[in-house]
């Protein structure tokens, strides 16, 4: 299955051709790079931002000091770091326009970018100027965030060519939990991790050393066993923690999708230029 | 060094047969691998120099003025330097499945000369400007030849940044009729498009 925007808007190609000839496209063209630079710079500042500040809800990274403080400082740069890679992001779209009509990798880029504005601005921001205690409000922006969230990953998961791409999106939860966890927990968890990747890696060249196709659904089996040994580690390091002064498991969880949900959208971002 | 790179790219691993491929092709022509080493090369510097965007801003005084620069730099640079691992052993995976384009490109050897003074800078600031911590450390803003080594820093890596991104476009690339300059620098006639004058006339 590979979705894109032509298959919901089939009539919007003319439309679509001809975006490059609208203002300001004819003056973005010439300079592409620069706008790519500018995208990449966005990222970096919103990322450096969004990571820190997500930490922090986890419970690690910056603890000498409370949530509100690192949101008080950082919001201004995750804020700036979000208009750039939008205003960036459209004038490179629009003068690209008719590629990204075309891509799965697009979707999942909408897709994740909504769910990142979502859980930022909806529920992780207003988590960490509140301690970490999670109102109602935030738990239904929650809610409706991780339903775009895990669109993106099932489009990008699914999205034919586009799909090795969803490997940055486990590969960084993976590291995550290996740093949020603790004690015999982590050790546990990165000797089964490490077995599944050995696993992945040797045992199907073992076993059908020339038959590529017959290793699919091995490939799939562990596309599915590696995320959910992840998650469940994750899950259990929260809980085990249960609910502590600067908030429990939903804001741990919080902390945790956001990060990763803006790491979905900018792994497929540069997938629209592979697939 | 030019020998050294074509045997690189066309000959190190390289099998028997016609179809054979060296290490480096079959890198750069894999399925996924490239794609996965170049998407990951982007995700590790949003880690490194994100992470190195907040401690700068700190420096220069921008934001957490209340909390110590110790503070916030012991915390964050073992992410720093996790991410610059990332980002060190993409980029070599992916100079390795190009090496005569790269070694031929004015924006890579730009971007390791910057590379180069942003490593240098870090260098200076912890052997010499960091001797004297303890006197700024709480210091909402620290002196001026901290906040001018935050503020090189940060131009550094933007400056590394964009060039890294340029060598993806073909503006300068061996082969093309190019001023002397550029073919000087980029080794041109050693490269199997060789250099070309203004005029396209072949050195």
């Amino acid at each position: 299955m590979s979705i894109n925007l032509e298959q919901f808007f089939p009539a919007a190609r003319p439309w679509v051709e001809n975006l490059v000839n609208v203002w300001p496209t004819p003056y973005v063209k010439p300079n592409f790079a620069f706008w790519e630079v500018g995208h990449v710079l966005s990222l970096i500042a919103l990322g450096g931002a969004t990571i820190l500040m997500n930490l922090r809800l986890i419970g690690v990274g910056l603890t000498q000091e409370p949530p509100s403080e690192i949101f008080r400082n950082l919001r201004v740069v995750q804020s700036a770091g979000v208009v750039g890679i939008v205003l960036t992001g459209v004038l490179i779209g629009m003068a690209n326009a008719e590629r990204l009509y075309d891509s799965a990798a697009f979707i999942v880029k909408l897709l994740g970018l909504i769910g990142g504005l979502i859980l930022t601005y909806g529920v992780s921001r207003t988590t960490a100027a509140a301690e970490g205690r999670v109102s109602t409000a935030a738990k239904a922006w929650f809610v409706l965030g991780m339903a775009f969230w895990l669109a993106a990953l099932v489009v990008f998961a699914t999205g034919g060519l586009i799909a090795p791409g969803i490997w940055h999106v486990i590969t960084a939860a993976a590291l995550l939990v290996l740093f949020v966890t603790r004690g015999r927990t982590r050790i546990v968890y990165a000797g089964v991790l490490a077995v599944l990747v050995l696993v992945q890696e040797l045992v199907p060249r073992m076993i059908y050393p020339s038959e590529r196709t017959d290793l699919d659904p091995i490939s799939v089996s562990l596309a599915v066993i590696i995320p959910a040994w992840i998650v469940a580690t994750a899950l259990v390091q929260f809980f085990r923690a249960g609910q502590g002064e600067e908030g429990g498991p939903l804001t741990k969880i919080i902390g945790c999708a956001t990060i990763l949900v803006w790491l979905t959208s900018a792994a497929a971002g540069r997938w629209i230029a592979f697939a | 060094m030019e020998h050294f790179l074509t045997w690189l790219q066309h000959s190190l691993g390289k099998g028997a047969g016609d179809t054979a491929q060296s290490w480096s092709e079959a890198l750069l022509e894999s399925l996924n691998f490239w794609e996965l080493l170049e998407g990951t090369h982007l995700l590790g510097l949003v880690l490194f120099v994100g992470t190195i965007l907040v401690v700068d801003l700190r420096l220069l005084g921008v934001i957490f003025r209340r909390t110590k620069v110790s503070v916030i730099s012991d915390t964050i640079l073992p992410l720093t330097v996790f991410g610059f691992v990332f980002v060190v052993a993409t980029g070599v995976g992916l100079v390795f499945a190009k090496p005569l384009l790269y070694y031929h490109s004015i924006w890579f050897r730009l971007k390791m000369i910057l590379l180069a003074l942003a490593l240098l800078n870090i260098l200076v600031f912890h052997s010499r400007i960091q001797k004297s911590q303890g006197a700024w450390d709480a210091e909402p803003v620290p002196p001026g030849k901290v906040r001018a080594a935050a503020a090189i820093s940060l131009l550094g890596w933007f400056a590394v940044i964009t060039c890294g991104r340029f060598i993806a476009y073909d503006w300068f690339e061996c082969g093309k009729p190019q001023p002397s300059f550029i073919n000087t620098v980029e080794a041109c006639k050693a490269s199997e498009q060789g250099a070309y004058t203004l005029e396209g006339k072949r050195l």
